[in-house]
């Protein structure tokens, strides 16, 4: 798991790949000088993988994909780092710090942090009915309407996905990502879902 | 005929050219199949690998991107189905293992293979194994690779299983040999053995009129009888013409022969003729050469010389026309068929020699010899020049020995009659039997030169030999044979 943990840090540092190949196969002394990533740091990356598992209806899956941060500023100056010059089906990435419901529109991914659970409950109604993939790692995030939520198990960043909450903004979301979801939340059967 | 001891048939042969042929055929038959099938079987295994990989690759994905391993080790439980894959391990982009399906390859941990940061898919034969790796690829970018290994064991079962099919296909190769053998022993070994046997009893009957049978089997066969009946007729043609010509030969010879003995026979009549014609005259002339001679004491002494050299000349006829007449007689006469005592005959030659010239010292050596069945009258003129010819040659000399006597040599008996006397030059020993041919002069040796001739003829005529031996002062020594038995 501590190699599984580098193969992170690696995405997120942009340690040079060279190293990381001589390094992560089975050298545990290396594993040494690597810090353990952040929960936050993990939750980025995830944030922008979740991305390429999602597909925006007609219409909402052209230009620039926005995602939308609601939070700590550190969060969000690591997820730029994170997508830099990174795209997903060809569609360049931005980053768009947001504090009230202003400027919740065209958001592609909106991220609730804990730091803004008291307006998360306003920011979910602001988009809801809207194709923007809700992510949060409020506790009960899923219960408020939000459709990923990121939890801590055993140490680890896993996530839970309500599938109805999905369905209803139009979002196609791939079976491969409920695959590894720790808990699908969902009126209908599993399989059924897409 | 000599047949060679490791000599073989031909249908032997032929069994053993066919086994040879068929047994390198299937061998390299089985040897192109089996590699034809090696590869297209590593070929189809690669691909079964490459199937799986994709499909793991695919449903690894999102294990990979958010850190799953159980969910890829459950992915990678589906190898279960393939029996040939032995493990198989996810790794990372950055090469650290994420997963993994049963014992994880040598090769793999020690890095051995690993596939290059650029590639997308490479296999490795490694021993019994064959080793493929995948990158999964994930919008565009490289999210892990999955390397997997299997086993190779299929291939030396097949080439076990082809080494039983080609085994048995030999063993039916041979048994159909031995089949063909047995059918190309009636249809190629049989003819040729039928014309050789041809060809043996025509050496050994000589009848070139024989052919051989024409052989419908093959063209071959039937070309070579063809080719040797036309040897056969050739040789026929030119046996006929040699056997013509040969005959036309010997009848012309016989005739040429009976021709000459005509002639001979007519002409040794007429020297018969002549020289008993010529004794009438003689004999008055001799008798009144005697009546001059008594009243010789009328004469002059010129005269009387005369008369004493006409005297010795029809003495010299006299003796002359006897030779001649025993010489025609030997020729012309029967051979009868008498108990002949040449010792006897010798011993009276030799009493009559020394009453003659009782003032010479010459020793007289005669064998006791057994009788022989030869004509009497010829065989006293035989021995009679023989004893003869010996005193005479030895007349030079104070003392001579002749011997008469006889020797067994390779099976027959060789007479001789030896003296010690002037003997002759043996490079002429061929001439002296030659009728009127002396090798010293009348002066030396008086003599008519046809004694020895009659004496050959004579011994011929029995059937005999005679030939001389001699060197000048040294002697000669006369052998005749006679035959025994007649």
């Amino acid at each position: 798991m501590l190699s599984a943990l580098s193969h992170l840090v690696s995405r997120i540092r942009s340690i040079p790949a060279i190293a990381c190949l001589c390094l992560s196969i089975f050298s545990a002394p290396a594993e040494a000088t690597v810090s353990q990533p952040s929960q936050s740091d993990v939750e980025a990356v995830y944030l922008f993988d979740f991305g390429k598992f999602i597909r925006w209806p007609a219409g909402s899956d052209q230009g620039p994909m926005s995602i939308c941060v609601a939070g700590a500023p550190s969060f969000s100056t690591g997820l730029e780092k994170v997508v830099a010059n990174e795209n997903i089906s060809g569609r360049p990435l931005e980053v768009r710090r947001i504090s009230r419901t202003e400027d919740e529109s065209g958001c592609a991914i909106l991220f609730i942090d804990t730091t803004q659970r008291e307006h998360a409950d306003e920011l979910l109604q602001a988009v809801a009915g809207k194709p923007t993939l809700t992510v949060g790692d409020v506790p009960d995030f899923l219960s408020h309407g939000g459709m990923i939520q990121f939890q801590l198990v055993a140490k680890r960043v896993r996530f839970s996905v309500n599938l109805d909450a999905v369905n209803r903004s139009h979002l196609a979301i791939s079976s491969e990502l409920l695959k590894v979801a720790i808990r699908v939340k969902s009126h209908t059967p599993e399989g059924a879902a897409q | 005929m000599t047949v060679p001891h490791d000599a073989q048939t031909i249908s032997g042969r032929i069994t053993r050219m066919n086994l040879l042929v068929s047994g390198s055929v299937l061998i390299l038959a089985v040897l192109a199949f089996f590699s034809y099938d090696m590869l297209s079987f590593r070929q189809s295994l690669i691909n079964n690998l490459r199937a799986e990989a994709q499909i793991i690759g695919a449903n690894s994905v999102s294990a990979l991107t958010f850190d799953d391993p159980a969910s890829a080790a459950s992915t990678l439980q589906g190898l279960d189905r393939s029996p040939d894959v032995i493990s198989a391990v996810l790794t990372t982009d950055n090469g650290s293992i994420f997963a993994n399906y049963g014992p994880p390859d040598d090769a793999i941990l020690s890095g051995k293979h690993v596939l290059g940061k650029e590639e997308t898919e490479h296999h490795w034969l490694n021993g019994r194994r064959l080793l493929l790796a995948h990158r999964i690829m994930f919008e565009g970018s490289s999210v892990g690779v999955v390397y997997i290994s299997a086993t190779l064991n299929e291939i030396g079962q097949r080439a076990r299983h082809y080494l039983l099919i080609a085994g048995l296909i030999l063993l039916l190769c041979m048994l159909a040999a031995l089949l063909i053998s047995s059918l190309s022993r009636k249809l190629v070994a049989q003819p040729i053995a039928s014309l050789a046997e041809t060809a043996r009893s025509i050496s050994r009957e000589h009848d070139y009129s024989v052919r051989a049978q024409e052989s419908t089997d093959s063209v071959e066969m039937s070309l070579l009888t063809e080719a040797f009946n036309e040897m056969l007729q050739q040789i026929q043609l030119t046996e006929s013409a040699l056997r013509k010509s040969r005959d036309e030969l010997e009848q012309r010879v016989e005739e040429r022969t009976a021709e000459l003995l005509a002639a001979n026979r007519e002409l040794e009549a007429f020297s018969y003729t002549v020289a008993h014609d010529l004794r009438g005259p003689l004999d008055s002339i001799t008798g009144l050469a005697y009546l001059l001679a008594g009243a010789s004491s009328q004469l002059d002494p010129n005269s009387r010389e005369m008369v004493q050299r006409l005297q010795d000349s029809t003495k010299n006829m006299s003796l002359l026309i006897d030779d001649l007449l025993n010489f025609a007689r030997a020729s012309v006469t029967p051979v009868k068929h008498d108990d002949v005592n040449l010792t006897g005959i010798a011993l009276r030659i030799a009493g009559e020699l020394r009453s003659l010239e009782p003032t010479r010292r010459v020793d007289f050596v005669i064998a006791d010899l057994p009788h022989v069945d030869a004509d009497a009258g010829l065989m006293r003129i035989v021995m009679d020049n023989l004893l003869r010819n010996a005193w005479k040659y030895t007349s030079h000399h104070t003392k001579a020995c002749i011997e008469f006597g006889a020797k067994l040599t390779s099976g027959r008996m060789v007479y001789f009659v030896r003296d010690d006397g002037a003997g002759f030059d043996p490079g002429l020993a061929g001439e002296i039997f030659q009728p009127f041919h002396r090798l010293h002069s009348k002066s030396e040796f008086p003599g008519t030169g046809i004694g020895l001739a009659t004496v050959q003829r004579i011994l011929a005529r029995h059937g005999g030999e005679i030939w001389a031996e001699g060197a000048v002062e040294k002697g000669a020594t006369f052998y005749f044979t006679l035959p025994t038995g007649n």
